[in-house]
């Protein structure tokens, strides 16, 4: 983490001292056209879809890039309406479960692996080694492999405890809470154990114990870790598909990935409109999370690789 | 978790606080008997892997938070419980389902299977036991009025009651209207093998005048291993080796029961021919999928990272805006271009096809739909190595590419003996992640195309010609179109599991995690 960090820092020194080399003027020109030609690929997609959903006509076919006809705000806010109005479509209802869901895992994912990875860190007992050599080649299997014996745990296990029977929210967090440990645990551990163990042992001889030193002092020192593996969970829980698609079976209990993935099913070209509208809704709030957050999520990227 | 801290001033020793020692007996307590009650259920209902999971789960962390000497192993006992459940337990179970015949006629463990059946009901024929009359209330609920020479009921269908002022049929009661006549003709038709009266032990209409109590249909005979179908009085034998009850003459009862079938989900992949065919080609095709994603998102963020890695103005705006693909949510985004690429409607046909009078069938088309699969992996994916690589750049020490000047080096050899290898150190171990997340890519597959177009000559769950192996799997566990075979899904899940494994021995070969380990703090 703190190399990456050192190194972007780098990048943008470097970015403004280095001296313009090779700046004729035909190499200006060929860089801006690439610049171009990588910008229209890269954001034609997003701006068609803006256009498509402030376009009142909601057909694909009779999509134009500058939407036509329209007389008043209300035209560019036609298939918001139909989005928010549609029965068939409880697009509030998907997105506060995705929201609960992602919420409450990354809050369990984020607690419990600081929780472990701290004692990784800061003790040394019998099977640490092989604990931590475990769990580092548990985390390079997705937990999507064994997507059947999740299921049939879950079909199992929902006659006993309902909170977690198919279908039902709570156990996809459990499913998610469950995958995300062993990347997580590696992440966090990294991280403190570039925390200087002084600071424990000072605060040890002052007579704390071991909880409050955790809790108290390095706690909000590594709170950096924290926001990345929370940015990241919380990205990943919303972005995630197929657990979600085989356990929640019912349209109320869909979130946001499965509803848009299932109403594109049934009625796309037809609805596009509806469709886009709901596509910025939910795209929006998060590109501006990765925005401002950019420098966390690259950081937490280039060590876990999570994307991509 | 505060508990163990209470202890952690004195490792190795007694508890410091006896009260927080006593609590957190009394929590571990509460804990083991839920978990005792779980384990010791499933067992009793023949899920004996996940039961057993669960007591020596909790067993294992009993003893963790018992012995002061394990006390460091205590703050991660809640991350161990879910390793244990959600990642230990599904892979194991995982490799045991591939060697049974774990599917939609074979959901369930023996007992289960039998639990389920004994809940049928069936009526026996000539079974006359009472006479009956029918009545009805205002919500077209039906009720049945029984009586023989000992005693008259009133069965609602969720109670029965002793009538007590037995004689005369009344015209109505308790809220229910006697029918007569046509209407209770009709409804001698809404009321064949409706249950009345106490679930448990329920009354139906058996023929025109009879009514009588419902029996069991199916009885398990344990000793003779035989499942007695008394409806028809016919013997159902348990066949261990295929999971199923089987009549004398070859037809097998509604439920059937998983069975260990050995390497038969594997024999199958080789044996099959209709899937032996389109899994090499699936196989092939998620190689090539993982391989030129990474390598055409590489090249495309490598260059671009080059390309910005000069200042101008609006450097960072042009860099933050390239990022956005990657921050929309890939469902989102992949879900657009599916409309964009709509071969009909979509903006890029038919804008192509005003240009040049023909478009490319881009998702309907075996080619043209594994090319629209990688165009939007390198839109999606080539951001994340633009900044991996910026991040790379600016760590190479510009002295060595000073010694190279001095030596007469070009811009060429500049880059591919200087900038390429050193980038490939600090890139690799990222490259060969992103290509296992590439193997494994249900998501842009299953959106994108699901898996299409189809794929002719292949069996019960349709495939297409754009479906990789974990999209494969999701056909045959879950897919539409096919019986859900959890056991033949679980095998190609196998597969891929040491085909994952093969390649991250190759990434550690890269990389240096594993020294992480031994290294102090």
């Amino acid at each position: 983490m703190s190399s990456t960090r050192a190194s972007l820092a780098a990048a943008r020194r470097a970015e403004t001292n280095r001296p313009n080399t090779g700046s004729s003027v035909g190499s200006v020109i060929i860089r801006i056209v690439i610049i171009a030609i990588a910008l229209i690929f890269s954001l034609f997609p997003v701006i068609w879809i803006i256009s498509a959903a402030l376009n009142p006509a909601g057909s694909m076919v009779s999509q134009t890039l500058i939407p036509q006809n329209i007389q008043s705000v209300d035209d560019l806010l036609v298939n918001f309406n139909r989005l928010f109005n549609d029965p068939q479509v409880p697009f509030w209802r998907w997105i506060s479960n995705s929201i609960l869901v992602a919420a409450t895992s990354t809050i369990l994912i984020v607690l419990i692996t600081a929780l472990t990875a701290y004692s990784f860190s800061r003790f040394r007992f019998i099977g640490r080694r092989s604990l931590l050599l475990g769990i580092l080649i548990i985390q390079v299997f997705p937990n999507i492999l064994a997507m059947v014996a999740i299921y049939l745990m879950l079909l199992q296990l929902g006659k006993y405890i309902p909170l977690f029977s198919l279908n039902s929210l709570g156990s996809l967090i459990l499913a998610y809470v469950g995958g995300g440990m062993g990347i997580n645990i590696w992440l966090m551990k990294g991280f403190f154990d570039t925390i200087p163990r002084d600071i424990d042992e000072s605060a040890m001889v002052d007579g704390a114990t071991h909880w409050q030193t955790f809790w108290q002092l390095i706690f909000p020192l590594v709170q950096p870790i924290l926001a990345v593996v929370g940015v990241l969970s919380f990205v990943g829980t919303i972005n995630e598909f197929l657990l979600a698609r085989i356990i929640l079976t019912d349209r109320e209990n869909w979130t946001l990935m499965v509803g848009l993935f299932n109403f594109v099913e049934a009625e796309f070209t037809d609805d596009w409109g509806v469709f886009a509208a709901g596509a910025l809704i939910a795209a929006a709030p998060i590109v501006a999370v990765y925005i401002v957050l950019q420098r966390y999520i690259v950081g937490g990227l280039t060590v876990g690789a999570v994307k991509g | 978790m505060s508990t163990a801290a209470a202890e952690a001033g004195s490792p190795g020793g007694l508890p410091a606080a006896l009260p927080n020692f006593a609590l957190r007996l009394i929590l571990i307590a509460i804990a083991d008997a839920f978990a005792l009650l779980l384990g010791v259920s499933l067992i009793n209902d023949g899920n004996v892997f996940l039961g057993a999971t669960i007591l020596v789960t909790a067993l294992l962390l009993t003893i963790v938070n018992i012995l002061p000497n394990l006390w460091p192993l205590r703050w991660m006992t809640p991350a161990l419980a879910l390793i244990a459940l959600l990642v230990i337990y599904p892979f194991g179970y995982t490799f045991y389902i591939a060697f049974t015949n774990y599917s939609d006629g074979h959901r369930y463990a023996r007992a289960e299977a039998l639990q389920l059946m004994s809940r049928e009901k069936y009526l026996p024929e000539g079974e006359a036991s009472y006479s009956w009359e029918i009545f009805r209330n205002e919500a077209g609920e039906y009720a049945l009025w029984l009586s023989n020479e000992n005693e008259t009921l009133f069965a609602t269908t969720t109670t029965i009651t002793l009538v007590e002022t037995a004689g005369e049929i009344p015209e109505s009661y308790e809220g229910y209207t006697l029918l007569t006549g046509g209407e209770r003709f009709r409804a001698l038709g809404d009321v064949q093998g409706a249950a009345f009266g106490d679930p448990n032990n329920p009354v139906g209409v058996a023929s025109r005048s009879a009514a009588g109590t419902f029996r069991q249909r199916w009885v398990w005979d344990e000793s003779r291993g035989v499942l007695m179908d008394m409806e028809n009085n016919i013997p159902y034998r348990a066949d261990d080796t295929t999971g199923s009850f089987v009549a004398p003459n070859g037809s097998t009862a509604p439920l059937g029961y998983w069975v260990p079938v050995g390497l038969n989900n594997f024999a199958r992949i080789f044996s099959d021919s209709l899937i032996a065919g389109p899994l090499v080609r699936i196989f092939l095709w998620t190689v090539a999928f993982a391989f030129f994603s990474v390598f055409t998102s590489f090249v495309v963020g490598l260059f671009m990272a080059i390309v910005l890695n000069r200042s101008f103005p609006g450097v960072r705006v042009v860099r933050s805006l390239l990022i956005i693909p990657y921050a929309v949510p890939g469902m989102i985004s992949i879900l657009i271009w599916r409309g964009m690429l709509n071969p009909n409607l979509g903006v890029i046909a038919t804008n192509i096809e005003n240009i040049f009078g023909w478009s490319p069938p881009f998702l309907t088309d075996p080619g043209w739909a594994k090319f629209s699969v990688l165009l939007v992996n390198l839109w999606l994916s080539y951001p994340y190595f633009m900044l991996i690589c910026s991040g790379a750049l600016q760590a190479i020490p510009s002295a060595i590419y000073e010694a190279a000047e001095v030596d007469g080096a070009n811009a060429r050899q500049k880059f591919f003996g200087l900038t390429l290898p050193l980038l490939l150190v600090s890139v690799g171990p990222l490259l060969i992640a992103s290509f296992t997340y590439n193997f494994n890519n249900f998501l842009l597959i299953e959106a994108l195309t699901r898996g299409g177009p189809a794929m002719a000559g292949t069996s019960a769950p349709p495939v297409g010609h754009t479906d990789n192996l974990i999209s494969y799997v999701f056909r045959f566990a879950f897919g539409a179109g096919g019986s859900r075979d959890y056991g033949f899904a679980s095998a190609i899940a196998i597969i891929i599991f040491v085909l994952v494994g093969l390649l991250t021995i190759i990434q550690f070969r890269f990389s240096k995690r594993l020294e992480e380990i031994g290294e102090n703090v």
